[in-house]
């Protein structure tokens, strides 16, 4: 009889184990701007979450993804395809509704190399006001390290109704914001997160990749940190005491509003992502980026190579 | 035993070791999946003979149809098996959403054009590349002077993709069947076409006498039979359909020029030979357009399992022996080759690029290469026969 008492008490108490555990397998998103890989794993068939991939290389959604993710292309879903711009909101509305994004969804955004473009996909959720976005801390590259599942069918969500509320500009620097800054560099600070090959002049772009301007160097006053040195080695954000002492380190500190860019505006929005959601800095991204700026007649550059027209 | 049977279970075994350190090496899972499809396709090709042009030449020539309805067979399987795989990444195929990496190309008569250059290329060498790749496991010599002759072809196509892109290619489209006609139809439509071809060459053809096949005994004969003889060109025909299609759902599609391409582009580049720009030529999938790193990569592992499996069926059946061309024959297997090499830079792709991977994905850039392909081996084995011999 005892025997049967302590085995009924073993059961009832693996029986509460057990629903706490199926409890807290669809447990609230966690509060900050990422989640993890196996907080993720364990969370996919949560109704409430809707996962979308932003990857930079066209083709790799299509191969295997984290189950139930959908693929937004940034070259035609988060691009303008007339202007070179974002989305329109119009367009940014309808894509959101045929993802099924309802006002109580949390969006998770993942990609590959580092999750730059994914964090440029989370750069444009904001602007539109988008709440509960997060990032998969670490990308694809982690998520496939640990062997976690893809799959390659492509879901259907039942589409709802996505409005846009508001705008937030202050997420974008443009041309004038910058050279106002170039000029007067006590408004903003800025943060060039290239290459110190591209920061000095010394190249005009990244290895095997063609250049876009015709002249090399950064934005005077800019200081350089490149985006990698703000991530660990499996691809997740370093923590946020580090990432302070980072920036502090080239005086970024978050009492000036910081202005990040890079080529084409998509490496700095993972920087950009660091300062202003990790960190809670104001910060602004520069989407027109080097492309923009070194090919804009009138703005200043300083170019410690002396590098002109790719010829000293 | 010779020497050559013993050394193919070596070269069998050593394959199996190099693809497995490779599969602990960082990110190499995929090319020692290429390495080992490489092998098993450069087995089979060699085994069962796999060869667009002795294939094309013996219909044209002596009516023989047993070749050609093995490359249909290879098309169709390819064909029905990438559908499969491809609809279930793209649910819906549209125009401008292409699959990844599929084969598909800008359609144009600057295509056609490199078809036809191709064709000749394989008329004048005796073979396409694929096929170059395992007559060197058979000892041609004349096969090695003709794939110098295909990097060079390459050079001289990398130098003339700049003025032809703005001549034609920028304003060519990439057509995907399923994007037009939905899977299920662009499936039946080209099996139609395979169909058509199969039943238009049975019909015009003298068909060989058939043996019917020996029941196998003791071990010996089945040993011998895998190993020492040749297989029927419809398993061949077969298997190759089958690889074809397997090889996407890890990797990109079968493509044996790419690293020809690749490193004739890094070393004419390195010494600023070739345009440091290349318009859109990144843009497309195919043969002609990656820069891939070194060895570590899909392209290369692939070609060097070719070599290594046809070379172990080779000396498997003792099929290696030193052939030396006379001058004349080096110098056609060398100016074929710079025309084989030529036609694939600016197609994106050869026989099995262009037109086997093109074809089993449903591009039309397979089928219009394969047009003006065959137009030129037809034409150019009529004036060839009609002058020289």
């Amino acid at each position: 009889m005892k025997g049967l008492l302590v085995g009924a008490n073993t059961l009832f108490r693996a029986a509460i184990a057990a629903g706490v555990l199926t409890l807290s397998a669809f447990a609230a998103a966690p509060s900050g701007p990422l989640v993890t890989t196996d907080w993720l794993a364990d969370n996919l068939k949560d109704a409430k979450i809707r996962v979308i991939e932003v990857s930079v290389n066209p083709g790799v959604y299509e191969r295997g993804h984290i189950p139930g993710a959908v693929n937004f292309s940034w070259h035609t879903d988060l691009n303008d395809k007339v202007k070179r711009d974002i989305v329109s909101r119009a367009d940014f509305e309808k894509l959101l509704s045929k993802t099924g994004v309802a006002s109580d969804t949390t969006v998770i955004l993942y990609g590959d190399t580092n999750n730059w473009f994914a964090a440029w996909g989370a750069w444009v959720f904001d602007i539109y006001g988008v709440k509960n976005v997060k990032l998969l801390d670490g990308g694809r590259v982690k998520w496939e390290k640990e062997n976690k599942p893809l799959d390659n069918r492509v879901p259907e969500y039942k589409a709802t109704n996505f409005k846009v509320a508001d705008i937030n500009d202050a997420l974008r620097a443009r041309l004038t914001d910058v050279l106002s800054v170039a000029k007067d560099g006590k408004k903003a600070k800025l943060l060039d997160i290239r290459s110190p090959d591209e920061y000095a002049g010394k190249v005009f772009a990244p290895a095997g990749i063609q250049e876009l301007s015709i002249r090399a160097g950064h934005i005077p006053g800019a200081v350089n940190v490149p985006w990698g040195k703000a991530v660990n080695e499996d691809g997740t954000f370093k923590s946020k005491a580090e990432l302070q002492e980072l920036y502090a380190s080239v005086g970024v500190d978050g009492k000036l509003p910081v202005i990040t860019y890079c080529r084409i505006g998509e490496r700095s929005s993972h920087t950009w992502f660091a300062l202003a959601k990790i960190l809670g800095y104001k910060a602004k991204n520069y989407d027109g980026s080097w492309t923009e700026y070194g090919n804009s007649v009138g703005a200043p550059i300083d170019n410690p190579a002396g590098t002109i027209w790719a010829a000293k | 035993m010779s020497w050559q049977k013993i050394t193919a279970p070596v070269l069998i075994a050593a394959s199996c070791a190099f693809a497995y350190y490779l599969s602990f090496v960082e990110a190499g899972r995929t090319p020692s999946f290429a390495f080992v499809v490489g092998f098993v396709f450069g087995f089979v090709m060699q085994k069962s003979r796999f060869c667009f042009y002795c294939h094309i030449r013996d219909y044209i020539e002596d009516k023989n149809p047993n070749g050609v309805l093995a490359l249909l067979l290879a098309l169709a399987i390819g064909l029905i098996g990438y559908t499969i795989v491809v609809s279930s990444w793209l649910p819906t195929p549209a125009p401008n959403n292409l699959p990844p990496d599929i084969h598909a190309g800008p359609v144009s008569e600057v295509l056609a054009l490199a078809g036809a250059v191709f064709g000749f290329g394989m008329v004048l060498s005796k073979s396409c590349v694929a096929a170059h790749w395992y007559h060197l496991s058979e000892g041609s010599i004349g096969s090695l002077i003709a794939l110098c002759g295909v990097a060079l072809g390459f050079f001289i196509g990398f130098n003339s993709w700049n003025a032809l892109y703005s001549f034609r290619i920028a304003d060519s489209r990439i057509i995907w069947l399923p994007a037009y006609f939905g899977y299920s139809i662009a499936l039946v439509l080209q099996l139609a076409i395979l169909g058509a071809i199969a039943a238009f060459v049975w019909k015009f053809s003298l068909k060989p006498p058939r043996e019917s096949p020996k029941p196998l005994a003791t071990f010996k004969e089945i040993y011998d039979r895998f190993f020492a003889q040749s297989w029927s060109y419809y398993v061949g025909g077969a298997i190759i359909g089958a690889l074809g299609f397997l090889i996407i759902i890890w990797t990109k599609p079968l493509g044996v020029t790419a690293t020809i391409a690749s490193w004739t582009r890094f070393f004419s580049g390195a010494y600023d030979l070739i345009p440091a720009r290349l318009h859109g030529l990144d843009g497309f999938a195919g043969c002609g357009s990656l820069p891939a790193n070194f060895w570590l990569n899909t392209d290369a592992l692939l070609l060097l399992g070719l070599v290594v499996g046809s070379f172990a069926s080779s000396f498997a059946a003792n099929d290696f022996e030193l052939q030396k061309p006379t001058l004349k024959e080096s110098a056609l297997s060398f100016v074929g080759g710079v025309l084989l090499g030529f036609g694939a830079m600016i197609a994106l792709g050869c026989t099995i690029g262009t037109l086997l991977s093109g074809i089993h994905a449903g591009a039309l850039s397979g089928w219009v290469f394969a047009l003006g392909m065959i137009l030129a081996i037809w034409s150019a084995l009529k004036i060839k026969n009609k002058f020289i011999a």
